[in-house]
């Protein structure tokens, strides 16, 4: 993490933060399709991970909660994991986090305050068309850091440039008005 | 083929996009179906409950079975999400009460025109909403002004025809009495007299015209900005909350003005471009239609070129919007939490934040600025060569004797006149784009449809009757409620004290009985009656609240107290204050109840304002009485003297209370327990301690800590 000031340092070891004890946990798929931790002596059957950073540092500090929402533990670094618990662990959050890559800008249409885009989305190998609908595009076309921009349609969904300067030169003059 | 519930979801297990389809039959039977593959297929009889859970981006379905497992049906974007959680409902229907609700036809609000999907919340549809209309709209709010518009307009009318006779006493002058030097002093001193006057009766004219414009274009501008101010206090919270402080106030204030500049200044001009234009052109035309053609020819490839620019223009300008808007929304915010600022001592960090948005706004307009400066004199250029050309060949028929050179001043004079509306159309889209963008922000505003919709005819029935929650469901986004089916009976005079998690839900069950929010599901009643029947102004006299976050405003002690009863007495003011031992405080002030306390009533404690937000509530005697937290920063003692006090007003009123606190909620009649978003217990204060359940557990988790502190 960027700080590490001694004050958090200390904070940090007088505070228990609560890391899965990954010797005795075992990630697996349900029958139901969902996933499930085996702890010690207990068995969740729906687990929930959630990522504490998911913006600069998706891959740590992974908050892993029960059916009812409590958090069971921390796992402070993915690459912990083995492989195959790694693969599961993954594939779980990729689905509670959904958000598609954007590769295209096709058009953009801006009526009465709501912006119209037409974007090419999906992931590597699997693109497809999505039309959406923006409102408050000064809060709902933001970037997340200096080069990567994420852009919420009226439903709440999510769709994310990686990264401006690889966007076509089309696509980011579209979009130009609307960066900050 | 038999109608069945579907619901259309939209991605596939590995979260690709798909076309899939949850159906639900008359039989139980839920089927999960991309194409002919299906998924899954599950009985409702099996189910304890469907149900759906969102998720970031996206959300899933899943079905709760009697085995106490759990069974993935599909997984959606949350553009579903709204259409999940109903067919939720109509499965959960049937695994309640084992009755198929019968699937109807549901019809989306489509556009008249070209049948798209409306965005939710909007009546008119963004394709087919248009420039002319919005135009219209700020011309249609003229109305009122026309009194004073029209004869501004003739008088501006008149002006503007005293200056064409100008050139034409010119060519007079010329050819009759100056190229063959015939003519005499007085003639000519007529014509200098008659072209004196025309000149400075216009101007008198004129600046009679403008102070009639000016006054109506003042009043128009603090039209649209009631409008716009009393829309702001109409919207729900929930659309409020969606803008900053900083938007709304830039659109009050600011945006109204530039409105304002334009119809005053761009009205008055557009009509008199518009008359010398047509005037002149007929002039030139009879005069000499040749060269007339002549000017025209860039006309329009300027034309073009601007219409071209228009799109690009706006865009900027709209871009320019929203970095003062930001800015402005940064200063607000500084301004308003000053007090967390400095005591972090992060001033410099958030003059910095501040800096970084003025110079943002100051670049992209300069930006504009250097665009428009290169682009105005451009267009104006290429728009005036006819002018060269008018020259040339005019010169050359006055050379072979078909024109006269009184005629060609006169022609050149009024070539002038004509470029004039001519370079207008060049710098008016810029002003169009300005003020387009203001009015669009102002007309979002204006035509917003209030969420909170009051019924025609009100049943105002007293509100000193039962509370129920009838199955009540809320969440303040769409995908995650935040109230789960809740139910509560409040019997007239009962004193309900709600306890539960920080998060559970317990202040926006508040929200919903003061009708801030209405509920997504369920109903609420009050006496029987739902409170969207009744008129909201009713219901809020009605109900005294004091809420968690207390906001007092900028004025005395005697203001703040007597705001929910415009016009109390001394005594009532007193009174109020009084039973929550506030007067005393009070008094210990050099100015008394006169005491002004600053915004947000920093000036004094927490304590003190929590007891100056309880008078407030209590002033009006209201039927229903809401404490959210309202002693949680109070002293024990403070507090039980407010409860003794309080408990002698409560008496016959029904009283819900919030506390943390459990103490707070000794003399309730029963608690309620919230837990994610449903009631997990209810019952007295025994009762749940026989329980042994959350209550329970609160309760010895606040004695151990009270025991902690005996201890010391
Ligand atoms: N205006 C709002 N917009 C969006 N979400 C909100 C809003 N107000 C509250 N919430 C969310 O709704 C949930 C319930 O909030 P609520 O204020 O009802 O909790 P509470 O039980 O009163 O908690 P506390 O004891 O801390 O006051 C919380 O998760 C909160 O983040
Ligand atoms: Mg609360």
């Amino acid at each position: 993490m960027e700080k590490s000031t001694l004050e958090a340092q200390t904070l940090a070891s007088a505070i228990d933060i609560g890391m899965i004890d990954l010797k005795i946990a075992e990630f697996y798929v349900t029958p139901g399709g969902f996933t499930g931790l085996r702890y010690g002596e207990n068995d969740h059957n729906r687990i929930t991970l959630r990522r504490a950073f998911p913006i600069g540092n998706p891959e740590e500090y992974i908050s892993v909660a029960d059916k009812t929402n409590k958090e069971i533990g921390m796992i402070r670094s993915l690459s912990e994991l083995t492989k195959k618990q790694y693969e599961i662990v993954v594939s779980e959050l990729e689905k509670r986090y959904y958000s598609p890559t954007v590769f295209e800008v096709k058009s953009v249409k801006d009526k009465l305050g709501y912006v119209y885009m037409e974007l090419l989305i999906g992931k590597e190998g699997a693109k497809y068309k999505k039309n959406c609908a923006i409102k408050d595009v000064n809060k709902n076309i933001r970037m997340l850091d200096d080069d990567k921009l994420a852009i919420f349609d009226v439903d709440g969904n999510r769709y994310i440039v990686e990264s401006l300067v690889n966007l076509d030169k089309k696509s980011l003059k579209r979009l130009e008005p609307y960066l900050f | 083929m038999p109608l069945k519930h579907e619901f259309h979801y939209d991605l596939d297990p590995s979260m690709l996009p798909a076309n899939g389809t949850v159906s639900f039959d008359k039989t139980g039977q839920v089927m999960s179906e991309i194409g002919d593959t299906t998924l899954c297929s599950l009985n409702a009889k099996d189910m304890t409950e469907l149900s759906v859970n969102g998720e970031v981006g996206c959300g899933f379905l899943f079905a709760k079975m009697k085995d106490e497992s759990e069974v993935l049906i599909c997984r959606f974007t949350l553009s579903c999400m709204k259409s999940a959680g109903e067919f939720c409902k109509v499965v959960n229907f049937y695994i309640q009460t084992k009755q198929y609700v019968n699937p109807e036809k549901r019809q989306l609000p489509v556009c008249q025109k070209c049948g798209r999907p409306l965005v939710e919340g909007m009546s008119v549809c963004l394709f087919c909403f248009n420039r002319i209309g919005v135009l219209k709209r700020a011309l249609g709010l003229l109305r009122p002004f026309a009194a004073k518009m029209i004869p501004a307009e003739i008088f501006l009318a008149i002006s503007s025809i005293l200056y064409l006779l100008v050139p034409f006493f010119s060519r007079i002058l010329i050819d009759n009495h100056l190229r063959p030097m015939e003519g005499t002093h007085t003639q000519i001193i007529v014509l200098a007299g008659a072209m004196f006057l025309a000149r400075a009766l216009g101007e008198l004219i004129y600046i009679l015209s403008s102070r009639i414009f000016n006054q109506a274009s003042i009043l128009y501008a603090n039209n649209l900005r009631n409008l716009a101010y009393e829309k702001i206090q109409k919207l729900s919270l929930n659309s409020l909350s969606k803008r900053t402080p900083g938007d709304l106030i830039r659109r009050v204030m600011e945006d109204t003005g530039i409105v304002r500049n334009f119809i005053s200044d761009g009205g008055r001009w557009a009509i008199e471009q518009m008359i010398v234009f047509v005037v002149v052109l007929i002039i030139l035309l009879l005069t000499n239609w040749q060269l007339t053609l002549l000017v025209f020819i860039p006309v329009p490839v300027v034309s073009i070129a601007l219409s071209r620019f228009w799109r690009f223009i706006r865009i900027r300008y709209e871009r320019q919007w929203r970095k003062s808007s930001r800015a402005q929304s940064i200063l607000h915010d500084i301004i308003k939490g000053i007090r967390t600022v400095k005591s972090f001592g992060k001033e410099d960090l958030e003059i910095e934040k501040f800096s970084k948005a003025t110079t943002e706004l100051a670049e992209v307009s300069s930006d504009n600025e250097a665009l428009w400066a290169l682009l105005f004199p451009t267009m104006i250029f290429f728009t005036g060569i006819g002018e060269f050309l008018v020259l040339y060949f005019g010169g050359q028929e006055i050379l072979t004797g078909s024109l006269t050179l009184g005629v060609l001043v006169q022609f050149t004079m009024y070539i002038g006149y004509i470029y004039g509306p001519l370079r207008w159309l060049v710098s008016f889209p810029r002003w169009l784009a300005d003020a387009m963008t203001s009015m669009v922000k102002l007309f979002e505003i204006i035509d917003e449809e209030p969420e909170i919709i009051s019924v025609e005819d009100p049943n105002n029935v007293s509100l000193s009757g039962r509370v129920a929650f009838e199955n009540v469901s809320f969440g303040y986004k769409s995908y995650e409620p935040v109230l789960k089916g809740i139910d509560l009976d409040i019997k007239p005079g009962e004193m309900i004290g709600i306890v539960g998690r920080s998060g559970a839900g317990k202040s926006t069950m508040i929200n919903l009985i003061m009708r801030l929010y209405d509920p997504s599901q369920g109903k609420i009643t009050i006496n029987g009656v739902d409170i969207k029947d009744m008129s909201p102004e009713y219901l809020h006299e009605n109900i005294g609240v004091v809420f968690q976050d207390t906001f007092l405003f900028a004025g005395s002690f005697y203001d703040n107290i007597a705001y929910a009863k415009p016009g109390a007495t001394a005594d009532e003011v007193i009174a109020a204050a009084k039973a929550a031992n506030a007067h005393d405080f009070i008094m210990q002030t050099a100015d008394g109840y006169n005491t002004i306390i600053g915004e947000n009533g920093y000036s004094i404690s927490g304590g003190e304002r929590q007891r100056l937000a309880i008078a407030r509530a209590i002033i009006k005697n209201p039927s229903i009485l809401i404490l959210d937290e309202a002693t949680s920063s109070l002293d024990v003692e403070t507090e039980s003297i407010i409860q003794d006090s309080l408990n002698t007003i409560v008496e016959g009123r029904t009283t819900i209370a919030i506390a943390h606190r459990l103490s707070t909620l000794k003399s309730a009649d029963r608690l309620v327990v919230l837990d994610q978003g449903k009631v997990a217990e209810l019952g007295t204060h025994i009762e749940l301690l026989k329980k042994k359940g959350i209550y329970y557990n609160l309760v010895m988790a606040q004695r151990k800590t009270s025991k902690i502190a005996e201890d010391v």
